[in-house]
Formats: structure tokens, sequence, C-alpha cells
């Protein structure tokens, strides 16, 4: 025959050990989930005192064993009421002391007096067909009826009563709260209130009991998806935890029972213990593994440490909102937020001017990366008129309905919460995250991080836009700037192409001349041949000479792919003199090149290193005007690379000096330069990672303006 | 009237080349330089009518010729061609200094250059 209440009790016991063990390493720094620890720690003393005593061998230890479990008991109502009291935040101190104060009697009367609380035990339903005899309080003692009567029917009766009051004016989540925890706290009560009843001689088996223990997973539950208990540790799969202890102790349990039933043969104490010894000695034996087993559990699904919000916010403002490439930005922004919150998916999507629509520009584990936005998306408008958020798990609690255009984009987002990122009073783009891989809701404490964070991520955005525009124009300044500038050379250039072509025409029309003249008349039409031949690879040879500079002009007008190179310093310096090497050579100036040996490659755009160079260069060779020398030193030293280029021409006034970088500042004569020229250098050289300085000047003397660039580590970098 | 004597100086080889071939057929005495010092050598030996020169050349170039040249007498009428192009000041300069004419890289037509050339003499 089945201890059916015995084992209620012990499944009781292992559950509330269980919730009390996670209430309080979660929430300890919760008052509520303080409480609900004792709270819960009573109920499991309860369980064992009345799983102990049913079965008990004899009258004095049933006797025992229910005074043990009504230590827990007692307290009951009272914690109760402690927590209903500051869950619906209510002062009502007096009546709590009251309460606390008669408790307090009743309980140490259960301890010192054995009449005046427990009375007598007795052995009931010992004709059952189904159940076994278990030991019940009866008679009771007088604190016993006055206990049942007034701190258990009536107190609980107000409180729950009380709590229902407290229903209808609550928020929608608090709303959801009660509903839970009255529903739980109300089979609880109520069903492990049918222990009482044989104790006043009705003897109805407390088949009911078996909600003490299950009341325990509806508050789990309660406290997983409606933030009951104010704890912060949001629990994973409580429920998962507790069943599985409960389910472990069942297990070990079967041994006892097996031993009680068919070894021992008596439902007794002592063979009862004995069995429990049995199974304690398995359980000791396989405890650590146990332990183990469960610890990787609950590492696993239940202590998944809620994220840090000081770390969303550390990472953010020191790793994400200062990068100013808006690419990088966003592609961050969704990878920090999934690492950090653990989200099942997340979304950044920003306005297309073109297009006149959101898409989406980073995303993780969306449905459907090539869904859009419009304004007459409702979500949209939505966000448009309010600036408020969309939270999935809010709109199906309040029960409002999504219309199926949203619900589509909401779906192909993969989307739990959608927030909008508003920059003065306009929608620039859209924050779009889905459920979080615990499967927990969205609370208050995620909005109020993360409205904020998407206003702050809509100035970085902006930001970083602003920064792409501002680069491009620089970019074009840049290039109008070389285009300028290669209009100077013109006379270097103009004397490179005209030289071959001079030539080239002249033979050919000398030839022609020739002809017409009757000169080559004594010649045969083999020499003749001979003649054209040789004026025709001359021809050749002088067009090409020609191309070839045309080539090289027209390559380096060429703008810039942005994209950094490993770069041979020698090599692209030899490139840039043979532009402007023509110029210097007719004007006379030396050109001297100082590279160290081995010198390490730099990673840096390739073209505009070489527009720095030849800035540097050209701008040496206007200061020297004619008859001069140009050195080109560049040296290694700690990591670093340094390129002097030194002239020997007019150097800078000292009262110049300062305005050197500025835009629109030069000495030069109008037409040989914007001023723009150093402005733009120095912009270049800090793109691309490097720093400029005027080293030294002296008027009449020559000027040296160093250039600085960090060595690029070495592995896995080769000149192709 | 004889043909003028003419020396002419530049630093490309075939572009010299092509003008020694054009005047010598046509029975002009010419001797050449690549080169300026050589040039004003070729010149003080030579005493030619009229001294053909390019501007820009390495070493000593048409400038310094042309004031050699100017200090010398009689002096020979200086004509340079180059392909030099500053937007007009080096040749208004070099006008100025005294020379003959100043004729742009590639020159329009031989021709017009033998034209210069008689011209330059017969005043």
């Amino acid at each position: 025959m089945l201890d059916f209440y015995g084992l209620s009790n012990l499944f009781a016991t292992v559950t509330n050990l269980g919730i009390a063990f996670l209430v309080y390493t979660k929430g300890h720094n919760s008052k509520l989930a303080r409480i609900w620890t004792l709270f819960t720690l009573c109920v499991a003393i309860y369980g064992f005192g009345g799983f102990m005593a049913s079965g008990a061998k004899d009258y004095d230890s049933a006797f025992f064993w229910w005074r043990l479990s009504y230590v827990g008991v007692i307290l009951l109502p009272a914690i109760f009421a402690s927590f209903v009291y500051t869950f619906l935040e209510t002062k009502r101190t007096f009546f709590l002391n009251t309460i606390y104060l008669v408790t307090a009697i009743v309980w140490l009367a259960n301890i010192f007096s054995k009449t005046l609380f427990i009375g007598h035990v007795t052995l009931i339903f010992t004709d059952s067909k189904w159940f076994a005899p278990a030991w019940f309080v009866y008679p009771p003692g007088p604190l016993h009826i006055f206990h049942t009567v007034f701190l258990y029917f009536i107190l609980l009766t107000y409180l729950f009563l009380r709590l229902v009051l407290a229903y209808k004016n609550a928020d929608p989540l608090k709303r959801t709260q009660i509903k839970y925890f009255t529903i739980a706290m109300v089979l609880g009560f109520y069903g492990g209130g049918s222990s009482y009843l044989p104790c006043f001689g009705i003897n109805i088996y407390p088949i009911a009991n078996i909600t003490v223990p299950l009341y325990t997973f509806l508050i789990a539950y309660a406290i997983i998806r409606h933030q009951l208990m104010n704890i912060e540790v949001i629990i994973k799969k409580t429920l998962v935890f507790a069943g599985l202890l409960a389910s472990v102790f069942a297990i070990l349990i079967l041994p006892t029972l097996l031993i009680q039933e068919y070894i021992l043969r008596g439902a007794d104490t002592g063979s009862r213990m004995a069995g429990l010894a049995i199974s304690g000695i398995i359980i000791i034996m396989s405890v650590r593994r146990i332990e183990n087993f469960l610890i990787n559990i609950t590492d696993k699904y239940l202590f998944q440490k809620k994220y840090d919000y000081k770390e969303l916010l550390k990472t953010f403002t020191a790793e994400v909102l200062t990068v100013l490439e808006l690419d990088k930005l966003v592609n961050l922004t969704v990878n920090k937020l999934t690492d950090i919150i653990k989200l099942g998916s997340a979304a950044v999507l920003l306005f297309n001017e073109e297009k006149q629509h959101f898409n989406v520009v980073a995303a993780q584990n969306i449905k459907d990366s090539s869904v859009t936005l419009i304004r007459p998306d409702g979500i949209v408008t939505f966000m448009d008129e309010t600036h408020g958020y969309v939270l999935m798990s809010e709109l199906r609690e309040k029960n409002i309905s999504i219309p199926d255009s949203i619900q589509e984009i909401i779906d192909k987002l993969n989307a739990e919460i959608v927030i909008p990122m508003v920059l003065h009073e306009e929608v620039i783009g859209v924050l779009s995250l889905g459920k979080k891989k615990s499967d927990e809701n969205y609370t208050q404490d995620d909005l109020d991080i993360l409205l904020p964070l998407a206003k702050t991520l809509a100035i970085a955005i902006s930001n970083a836009e602003l920064f792409v525009k501002l680069g491009k124009t620089q970019a074009e300044a840049a290039q109008r700037e070389k285009m300028a500038v290669i209009g100077t050379l013109s006379a270097g250039i103009n004397h490179e192409i005209c030289n071959p072509l001079g030539i080239a025409r002249g033979q050919c029309e000398a030839f022609l001349l020739n002809l017409k003249d009757g000169l080559y008349k004594n010649k045969t039409s083999e020499e003749l041949i001979e003649k054209a031949k040789s004026i025709m690879v001359k021809v050749i040879k002088e067009t090409d000479r020609a191309t070839a500079i045309t080539k090289k002009l027209s390559g380096f007008a060429k703008p810039s792919k942005g994209e950094a190179e490993i770069i041979r310093i020698d090599k692209e310096l030899d490139e840039v003199f043979g532009l402007v090497g023509y110029e210097l050579r007719l004007e006379k100036i030396e050109f001297l090149k100082n590279i160290q040996k081995d010198i390490s490659d730099l990673f840096v755009d390739k073209k505009q290193f070489q527009e720095i160079l030849f800035n540097l260069i050209r701008n040496a060779g206007q200061a020297i005007g004619e008859k001069g020398r140009i050195t080109i030193t560049a040296r290694e030293e700690g990591r670093k690379v340094y390129i002097d280029v030194q002239d020997t021409g007019s150097g800078i006034p000292e009262d110049k000096v300062k305005q050197l970088f500025n835009p629109f500042f030069t000495t030069k004569d109008p037409g040989k330069g914007t001023g723009l020229g150093l402005f733009i250098v120095r912009q270049v050289v800090e793109k691309n990672g490097g720093r400029i300085h005027l080293k030294d000047t002296k008027v009449g003397e020559g000027t040296t303006f160093r250039l600085e660039f960090p060595v690029p580590a070495r592995e896995g970098l080769k000149v192709n | 009237m004889a043909k003028p004597r003419i020396v002419a100086i530049d630093d490309e080889p075939e572009f010299i080349d092509m003008i020694e071939g054009y005047f010598g057929l046509r029975g002009y005495e010419i001797n050449v330089a690549v080169r300026g010092a050589k040039g004003i050598e070729v010149i003080k030996e030579k005493s030619p009518d009229v001294v053909l020169i390019d501007l820009k050349m390495p070493g000593i170039d048409g400038d310094e010729v042309l004031k050699l040249i100017k200090s010398m007498n009689p002096s020979p009428k200086v004509i340079f061609i180059t392909a030099y192009d500053d937007g007009g000041k080096t040749r208004a300069r070099l006008l100025k200094m005294g020379s003959y004419a100043c004729l742009d890289k590639p020159i329009p037509s031989l021709r017009d250059l033998e034209a210069t050339v008689n011209k330059a003499v017969s005043k």
C-alpha cells in the first residue's frame, strides 16, 4: 500500500529546498526573495516532518516528527503575511507585529509544551485499501485549533482577499504576477491544509497535499516569466532544475520504498530508516557525480549570468560608440549586443535617403536581411509619431493584435523588440533585437538601458555618416589639389612631351621636304627605304617616350582606392621622381636618395603615399627655384620609419612657421599653389597612420620636413 | 648672297641630327653640338651667322650661351628652339636679352625655321 502522503511530503521537501536555494542565491538582495526563502524553508521543514511522521514506527516518534513539522508550519501564515504586505508595498506594521507576536507564542508553545499545541497523534487509515496507514495529529491541543482557525483559515483568506483586491488596480506585469502567485498559494495552502482534516476527525485521506510540491512550480514559473520577487538574475529553467532535483531524489528514494516494502516488510519507522540508510549510502557514494552533474546543468542553463549592464555600457562607450566607420559601427553594435545580452538575433536598419526606406545594414541571425521598412508601414508611422519602442511580449500581454503586415516584418527581422533610433526628432534608424537566448522576457531594466543606448547610437551613427561625407569632401579636395599641382608641373611635362614630338615631326618633315626638293635624286630606292626605316625607328622611339610620361601622369592623377597595402619606400620614391624629375632636372635641382638598407616596408595607401612624397618634393623644388639639392633620407628606428625631405631652398620665415599647416596658407605666387598643399598632406599622412612636422628650417639655407610612419607588424605581410 | 653659316646646340642628339641633315643638304654650312660648353667652343671657332640653341640643357644652358654670344663682336643672331613653355615669360625675357626669335618644339615647319634663319641674316 502506498504511503502517498509521506511521498507527497518528501517531494514537497525537495522542491521547496530547491526553490529556496535558487531564490536565495539569486536574489538575496531583494527583501521579497529573502522572505520567500524563509517561507519555502518552512514548507520544506513541514514536508520533511510530515514525511517522517506519517510512516513513523510508534507513537513517540510520530509525535516527535509532527512537532518538528509544525516548527515550520506555524510560521507559514505570518511569513506569508509579511510577503504579501511587502509585495503589495503596503505598510501595516501594527497588524503584522500582532501576527508575529501571536505566531511566536504558538511556535514557542509547540517547542516547550507537549499538550498545548499537538496534544496527541493517532494512526489513521489502517483499513484503507489504497493507502498505507499514517500518523496524524488527533485530537489536537487548544493552540493547534486556534492556529488552524485564526492564523490559517481566517488570516490566509484575508490575505488572499487583499491580493485579489490589489489585482484590480495593478499594472499589467504586476497583475500577472499576482495572478500566478495567488493561484499557487491557494493551491499550496488549501491543498496542504487537507492534512488538517484528520486533526478534526474528518478522515479523508489528504491526497490534496500533493499540491504542496506543485505550487513551487507555479511560483518558479512566475519568477521566470513575470519577474516575481524582483529577482534580478532571472533563473532560466528553474522548473527543469527543481524537477531534476526532485527526480534525482525520487530515484534515490525508490530503494527505500523497495527495501521497506519487500525486504523488511514493515511500514514502521525502523524499516523506513533502514531503507533511508541504504539510500543514504547510495547518495553519499554518488553525491559527487550528481553534484557535478547538477553544477554543469545549472551553470549551463540556470546560472547563465544575466548580462551585466555595466559591461554593456562600458563596451559601448569604449569600443563601439567611438567608431567613426559606419560599417564597422553598426556591425559592432549588432555583435556586441548579441554577445552581451545573449540575443538570438539582432539587426540595425538605417534610413536610405536615396531609396527612401529603412534597410538592414548589419544583422545577425535574421530571417530575411532584404527586408525594408517604408513610411506607410505601421511600424514606422508608430515610431515616427511616438518615438516609442515596440515590444512583442508587452503587446501579447495586453492582448493587442498585431496587423499581418507588421507581423511579417517582425518575423523577417526575428524581432522581439524594435527600438527607433531618434536624432533631432527624426527616426534615422531602427534597432531590432530578437528574443534572448534564455527565453526570458525583456524587463524594465533592459528597456532602461536599451532606450538611451538607441539614442546614443543615433548620435554615433550620424557622426559616422558625417565623417564619411567629410572624408569624401577631403578626398575631393585632395584630388583637386593634386590636379592643381599637376597643372604647375606642366612646364616640365610639356618639355618632356614636346621634345620627342619635335624630333618625330622634324625627322618626318625633313624626309618629305628632301624628297620634294629633289635632294634624294641621286639616291637609289634601297637607300631611300633604308633612310625611311631609320626615321621610322626614331619616330617610334620618340612616341614611346612621350607616351611613357602621359602614362605616369594619368596614373598619378587617378584618385586613390583608399586601401592600405604593403609598399617599398624606395620604389615609390622612384615612381614619384619619375614625374617630378623632369621639372627638377630642368631647374638643375639635384636629387639625392639616402635610404637605409633593409628598411621596413610600410602599410599605407600606395597612391596617397606617393601624393605625400610628390607634394613634399615639389614644394622643396619650388622653394629652391633653380639650382639646388633635394635630399630624401629614410631610416628606421624603434618600430618607426622616419623620412626626411630636405631642400637647399629659401627656408620658411619664423612668422610663417605656425601657419604652415593651415588651409589656404601659401607663400607661393598666385597660380603656383592653392595653399591646400601642406594642410592636405597632413590629413593624408594622418589618415595613413603617420605624422608630419617641420623638422628644421632656416631662411636662406633650406627646410626639412619629417614624416613618421609606424612599422607594420611583420607577420603575414609580404610585398607582392 | 652666300647662305648663312649655322651652329646648332641641342641636348637631344636625334633633334640636332635632323637639323644638321636638313640644312646640310640644302648647302648651308652647319656645325652642331649636344652640350652648351662644346657649343661655345664651336661658335668661337666658326663665328657663325646664326646660332640655334635649345634653352634647357644639362650643364651650361641656352641662357648662358646667349649671354656669351651677346658679348661677342660681331655677334651671331640667336634663335631659340625649345620645348620649355612657362606661359611666355621666358620667351619675353629671352627676346629682351637680344635673341632674334624663339620657336617652340615641335617646330611647325622646317621651312619656317629656314626662313627665319635667312631673315635673321638679311637685316
